[in-house]
C-alpha cells in the first residue's frame, strides 16, 4: 500500500498553502545562534538540523505575556474592557514526539476549574505536526517517562522522515483534516523510513516508585532534596523552556488611569512566587522550590489530572547553568 | 592537579579548618560538571578540575544562599577569573577575606559552554575571557594547585567580543538601538543572568519592588529594556567580565558585549578594573576629591 508523502522540497508550497489561507506557520529555525520554535514565512527559514528546538512550542498557545483585559479608572469608577482572543489558525511544524504529549497536561490545567479560552481557542486552532526524532542527545530521556519517538499523543499529524520526504500519519481528526486541506501538497507513494534515534532507558529509573514515594509525604522534610538541590540559582530557566510548566501571573500595567491586566509567565523557581503578602514564606529555600517542580511533574500531575508532568525532553537539563539533573533526582526516588 | 586539589580538599575538611568544600564534580555520566559541596573528607575525591569547569562558583559565596552558608566555613574552588568576583564581593563588604579559604586553580582556559566540548579545548571554543586572561596564576588564594603558567592562546579567533564592540560602536546611534532593541526583545524574564550573577546578590532586586512597580514585569520590549538596562547600570565597575550572565542566557542576549562596553568606559573614566585588589573599592562607591568631574566637589 502506496504512503501519504510530504516531499521536503515541497514544505515551502505547505507553508503557503497555510500562510495563504491567513494561518500562521510555526517551525524552528535558526535566531541568535540556535534553533528555536518561530513563526516561519519561508522553507528556507526551517531548520533541518536540530535535536529539538531550545524553546518549546507552548509560547505559541500560552504566550509569554498577554493581554487579558484593559481598564480605565476614573474618580469613581472602574471601567473594565475584555480582550478578543488572539487565536489564529496554527500550524506548530517539527514538533517533536516527547513534547506534543504535553498539552494533555497543558489542556487539564487550563480546563480545570475554569475555561481558560485564551489558551483553549488557540490550542483548538493549532494543528501539531510531529517529525519523529532521526537523532538524540544525552539529555534525552523520553523513555524513561514511557514515551518514545513513535508516540503520538498530542500529535495531529506524524512525520517520520524519509531521504527526501516525510512520511505522513494523520492521527487525529484534525489531522486527517489539515492534510485534506492542504491535499495538493501531499503525494502517495513509497518510501523508507530513516531509523529512529531511540534513546537508552535509564536503568535505575522506575516511575512509578518515584510517584509512589512521592504519594508518601514522609519525603517532604527529607534531607535529601537539599543534598541533591542546594545547588539550583533559582534562575527558572528550566520552568520556561519545559513543555508542560504553566504557571502565570496576573499584573496590572500602565498609568494611575488606564491600563492593561496582562498574563505572564511566572516560575515557582522564584523566591517570591509563594512569598505571602505577611512576608512569610511557605518554601523559603531553594531546594523547596525544587521539590515543589519535581512534584508537580511526578506527583500532582498524575494524580490530579491522569496526565504527564514530564515528557523527557531534556530541555531542562539543556539550559541549566548549574548542570543541575532531573534525572539524577528521578533516579534518587526511584531507590 | 586533581590528586592536589582532593588532597587538600580532603585535609581542610579533617582539620576542621573549613566545613564544606565548594567545588567542581562529574554528573551522573562523567560528561558535565556541576558544583558540588563536600562536606565529608571521604566524599573529597569526588572533586574534579578540566576544562568543562566554567561555572563561577563565588556565586555560592553570596547572602542569597543560606543553606550553604549554614554549612560553615567555606573553602572554594576557584578560577582567576572567579576569584575577581570574590575580591568584588570583599571590598563591597558582604564577607571578610578571612571567611573563606580560597583554592585557587592555575588554569588555561575552559569552554565558553559545556556542550560545545568534544575532548579538546581550543581557542574557538573558548568564552573571551580566556583568550585575554591576566589571571591565569590566581592573586588571592590561601592554596595553588598547578605550576605557573605562562600559556597563551594561539590563534584567537576574530569576531569575538572586542571586535564585535567595536562595529556596533562604529554604527550610527540608531542602527545600536535598533541592534538593542532586536536582541532584548528575545528575553524572558527568566532571570537567569541575574540568578546566576556572583555580584547580583541583592536580597530584594528592584524587579521584585512593586509599589511602585518600578520595572515591568512583563516580557514586552518596554519592560525588557529596562530590565537589561538597569542590570547593565547596576554592574558598572563592578562587573568582572566573568561572562556568566550570556551563559545562563535560555535566549542568547550577548550580554558580554554590554559588560565589556561598560569595563571599557570605566576603565577609560576612573582607570579601574574590577576584582584584582580586595583593598580598593570600586569608583562608583568611593568618593574621592580628585574625581575629575566637578560635579562631586
Amino acid at each position: 500500500m502506496a504512503d501519504k508523502i510530504l516531499k521536503k522540497a515541497g514544505l515551502g508550497a505547505l507553508i503557503e498553502s497555510v500562510t495563504g489561507k491567513g494561518g500562521r506557520f510555526v517551525a524552528p529555525t535558526t535566531d541568535s545562534r540556535q534553533v528555536v520554535f518561530k513563526k516561519v514565512k519561508s522553507a528556507e527559514e526551517v531548520a533541518t538540523d536540530y535535536i529539538l528546538a531550545r524553546n518549546s512550542f507552548k509560547e505559541f498557545l500560552f504566550p509569554q505575556t498577554e493581554v487579558v483585559a484593559e481598564f480605565t479608572m476614573s474618580k469613581d469608577s472602574v471601567d473594565m474592557k475584555g480582550v478578543e482572543v488572539y487565536a489564529p489558525q496554527t500550524v506548530v511544524f517539527g514538533a517533536r514526539p516527547c513534547e506534543a504529549a504535553s498539552l494533555a497536561g497543558m489542556r487539564a490545567l487550563f480546563t480545570w476549574d475554569f475555561i481558560d479560552e485564551f489558551y483553549t481557542k488557540r490550542e483548538e486552532n493549532t494543528v501539531v505536526v510531529t517529525v519523529a526524532c532521526t537523532k538524540g542527545d544525552d539529555a534525552c530521556f523520553c523513555t524513561t517517562v514511557n514515551l518514545s519517538p513513535e508516540s503520538t499523543e498530542g500529535t495531529d499529524v506524524y512525520l517520520r522522515e524519509a531521504a527526501d520526504s516525510y512520511i505522513v500519519q494523520a492521527v487525529t481528526e484534525k489531522g486527517k483534516k489539515f492534510v485534506e486541506t492542504h491535499a495538493a501538497v501531499f503525494s502517495e507513494g513509497n518510501a523508507k523510513a530513516e531509523p529512529l534515534f531511540m534513546p537508552e532507558k535509564i536503568a535505575n529509573i522506575d516511575i512509578a516508585k518515584v510517584s509512589a514515594r512521592l504519594k508518601d509525604k514522609t519525603h517532604y522534610d527529607d534531607k535529601v532534596w537539599a543534598r541533591l538541590t542546594s545547588k539550583c540559582i533559582g534562575c527558572g530557566a528550566c520552568t520556561f523552556v519545559c513543555p508542560t510548566c504553566r504557571c502565570f501571573d496576573i499584573v496590572d500595567e500602565g498609568t494611575a488611569f488606564e491600563g492593561e491586566r496582562r498574563k505572564n509567565w511566572d516560575s515557582c523557581q522564584y523566591d517570591t512566587f509563594t512569598l505571602h503578602a505577611s512576608g512569610h514564606n511557605p518554601r523559603e529555600h531553594q531546594h523547596q522550590r525544587w521539590r515543589n517542580r519535581f512534584m508537580c511533574k511526578f506527583h500532582f500531575y498524575p494524580e490530579k489530572f491522569s496526565s504527564k508532568g514530564c515528557v523527557g525532553c531534556g530541555r531542562c537539563i539543556r539550559v541549566c547553568p548549574v548542570r543541575l539533573d532531573i534525572t539524577e533526582v528521578m533516579e534518587e526516588f526511584s531507590k | 592537579m586533581e590528586k592536589i586539589l582532593r588532597q587538600k580538599a580532603k585535609e581542610l575538611l579533617e582539620s576542621g579548618a573549613v566545613n564544606v568544600v565548594i567545588g567542581y564534580g562529574w554528573n551522573r555520566s562523567k560528561t558535565r560538571t556541576t558544583p558540588v559541596f563536600i562536606t565529608d573528607p571521604a566524599q573529597a575525591d569526588t572533586l574534579v578540575w578540566n576544562p568543562l569547569c566554567v561555572n563561577n562558583l563565588s556565586l555560592y559565596l553570596t547572602r542569597k544562599f543560606k543553606e550553604i552558608k549554614a554549612l560553615g566555613k567555606p573553602a572554594i574552588v576557584a578560577k582567576g577569573c572567579d576569584i575577581r568576583n570574590i575580591v568584588v564581593l570583599i571590598t563591597e563588604g558582604q564577607f571578610k577575606r578571612e571567611d573563606v579559604f580560597i583554592i585557587g586553580m592555575t588554569c588555561n582556559g575552559v569552554v565558553y559552554k559545556q556542550e560545545l566540548w568534544k575532548g579538546e579545548l581550543t581557542a574557538n571554543i573558548m568564552p573571551t575571557k580566556c583568550h585575554n586572561c591576566d589571571v591565569r596564576n590566581p592573586h588571592m588564594t590561601d592554596f595553588v594547585v598547578g605550576e605557573k603558567t605562562n600559556f597563551t592562546p594561539p590563534e584567537v579567533p576574530t569576531g569575538m567580543v572586542f571586535d564585535k564592540i567595536k562595529e556596533l560602536d562604529s554604527k550610527p546611534q540608531s542602527e545600536r538601538w535598533d541592534f538593542w532593541i532586536k536582541e532584548f526583545s528575545k528575553c524572558v524574564k527568566c532571570y537567569a543572568c541575574r540568578q546566576v550573577c556572583s555580584l547580583c546578590y541583592c536580597e530584594r532586586c528592584i524587579t521584585e519592588k512593586n509599589m511602585p512597580q518600578w520595572i515591568e514585569t512583563s516580557a514586552h520590549p518596554r519592560g525588557n529594556l529596562s530590565w537589561n538596562l538597569t542590570r547593565a547600570m547596576h554592574l558598572v565597575g563592578r562587573c568582572t567580565f566573568c561572562g556568566e550572565c550570556e551563559r545562563a542566557c535560555p535566549v542568547n542576549i550577548p550580554l558580554n558585549l554590554i559588560n565589556q562596553k561598560m569595563i571599557g568606559v570605566v576603565k577609560e573614566s576612573f582607570d579601574f578594573k574590577s576584582g584584582y585588589d580586595e583593598k580598593t573599592h570600586p569608583p562608583m562607591i568611593v568618593f574621592s576629591p580628585d574625581d575629575k568631574e566637578n560635579f562631586i566637589k
